[in-house]
């Protein structure tokens, strides 16, 4: 009912008003604990990025001299593919290549200038379906005269992810510790303030105010407070990462670093919920009970 | 309107504040509660409206037996009882008018309701030209009128009033009297704790003493022993 809610609303802020520094100490706690969950999500949204390009580069590559006979090419091709564990085999040819890393490059066309002639060779890339058949793959290749070196990528990966899952999972619990002791100081916050209101608490439930009725101005007080405290994080946040994102990509201008506005809005989303989350769920546990009575 | 049969109250640490209480009240009786300091007079009232529950023996108030009311129907309890508690429990951050509507606020009353009842309980008790004042700022005698108020703005079934004058000059108790006989003329049923020897023989109502948790006499038109 909208009357009450008005009634719930204004006792939310007389209370949070009446302990005016506790609040304020957890809008910060609160807030501080969302911008590390939020600086969390976007380095790992980032490394999912990395990895997944590199998952889609199972690949070795041989790179062939440039003497070679298009007749030995049509060979090497033909014989790859009939290799344990290869998925694909394409050739590349010098012409291409180059074409490749200039589009590689097409903002900073500028390091490209001085180069004379085609320096890159041609090549073949043997997408395998596990990184497990590379190595194999690499010293069958590697029996072949037209061929001048193989490269794969395939321990390094391996080591990459598993690097990343590590970050990933120490990130992961170091998130949960921060969430739960977020709820624990929602908890105590709102049982100060429960306390702080015990004489409406306990007139209202003697003059027949339902449970519900004297939860909801705490319900409240943990929604605004989770609300405004997300708020903060998510200015800081995309503001902060916005920043970083753009000197990070002029000293690496390799890196994929991803500022889809999407993904920024979705994780703003995950953010403004846990917050809202994290707000009401400590105000609940601290009012799980409503007593009426006197021992 | 109230029954108690064979009540018991022992409290955790072993003291017997009642002990085998059987009474019945009438609805719409006036009723004192005598007895000194100790004797289980505020245990009594608690008991009626589940402020406690007996550790023995049964409850009934308006047909209802309260050991087997469920926990969420006790807010309805309370709304047909209004209490007035020894220290007046109101409410300083807001004024005397807010207090007052305090009752009807968290029962989820029409604002226009709240108005006209607040304003006309106010008007009776004197306290009108007072709505905007901090309660803080009234007299004893003026703040205990406004608990009595708050208890009857809902228009109870049942009063219960514990030691309302017990701080209160001869004439500002007799004030406070007579506005509970008005109350219990509209049809509430009133029970006022008290040891207060001179109202109580002014009043010439119904007398239940209690002694050592025990009902000690029960006398009509009474007087305190
Ligand atoms: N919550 C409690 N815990 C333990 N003892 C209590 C409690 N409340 C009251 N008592 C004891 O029970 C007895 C009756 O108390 P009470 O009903 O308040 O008496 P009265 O109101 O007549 O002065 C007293 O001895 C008091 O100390
Ligand atoms: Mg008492």
């Amino acid at each position: 009912m909208l009357r009450n809610m008005f009634f719930y609303i204004k006792e939310a802020f007389l209370s949070t008003k009446k302990n005016g520094i506790m609040s304020f100490a957890t809008i910060i706690s609160l807030t501080a604990t969302l911008i590390i969950v939020g600086m969390f999500l976007l380095i790992s949204l980032n490394i999912n990025l990395f990895l997944n390009e590199i998952e889609s580069q199972l690949v070795a590559i041989a790179y062939l001299k440039d003497d070679i006979s298009e007749e030995d090419i049509n060979k090497l091709v033909q014989d790859t593919s009939e290799l344990q564990g290869v998925k694909d085999v394409r050739y590349i040819s010098k012409e291409e290549a180059f074409q490749r890393l200039r589009e590689d490059l097409s903002e900073h066309e500028d390091m490209l200038a001085g180069i004379p002639e085609n320096p890159l060779p041609a090549s073949i890339e043997i997408l395998v379906t596990e990184t497990d058949f590379l190595e194999e793959i690499a010293f069958q290749l590697n029996q072949y005269k037209g061929i001048e070196e193989v490269n794969y990528g395939g321990q390094l990966t391996k080591n990459l992810i598993l690097v990343f899952d590590f970050v990933r999972n120490t990130g992961l619990a170091i998130i949960s510790l921060l969430i739960f002791i977020s709820v624990l100081i929602m908890v105590s916050v709102i049982k100060i303030s429960v306390h702080s209101r015990h004489e409406e608490i306990e007139i209202m439930s003697l003059v027949g105010a339902t449970s519900w009725f004297i939860r909801w101005p705490f319900i409240i007080e943990g929604f605004l407070k989770g609300l405004f405290s997300s708020f903060l994080a998510v200015i800081v946040l995309i503001k902060g990462y916005l920043y970083y994102m753009e000197k990070i990509r002029i000293i690496l201008p390799f890196l994929n670093i991803s500022s889809d506005q999407i993904i920024l809005i979705r994780i703003a989303v995950i953010i403004i919920l846990s917050g809202v989350f994290i707000g009401i769920f400590g105000s609940m546990i601290s009012l799980r009970k409503i007593r009426y009575e006197e021992l | 309107m109230i029954r108690m049969f064979h009540v018991f109250k022992t409290f955790p640490n072993k003291i017997h504040a009642l002990w085998d209480v059987n009474i019945h009240i009438k609805k719409g009786e006036f009723v004192f509660l005598v007895g000194p300091t100790g004797a289980g007079k505020t245990t009594f009232l608690k008991l009626i409206y589940r402020g406690m529950l007996p550790s023995k023996g049964q409850v009934i108030v308006d047909g209802v037996n309260l050991a087997r009311l469920k926990t969420s129907l006790v807010p309805y309890l309370r709304r047909e009882i209004g209490v007035v508690f020894q220290d007046f429990k109101l409410l300083y951050d807001r004024n005397v008018f807010e207090n007052v509507a305090f009752s009807l606020r968290v029962v989820g009353t029409k604002n226009a309701i709240i108005r006209q009842e607040v304003n006309n309980i106010l008007n009776i008790i004197g306290l009108y030209h007072k709505k905007n004042t901090n309660p803080h700022l009234l007299s004893g005698g003026e703040q205990q009128k406004l608990c009595i108020a708050r208890a009857v703005v809902s228009h109870p079934l049942i009063l219960l009033t514990d030691e309302p004058t017990g701080n209160l000059d001869p004439e500002t108790s007799w004030d406070i009297m007579k506005l509970l006989f008005k109350i219990n003329i509209w049809g509430t049923t009133v029970i006022m704790a008290s040891h207060d020897k001179l109202m109580v023989d002014k009043a010439q109502k119904r007398v239940v003493r209690i002694e050592r948790g025990e009902v000690a006499s029960d006398t009509q038109k009474g007087i305190y022993s």
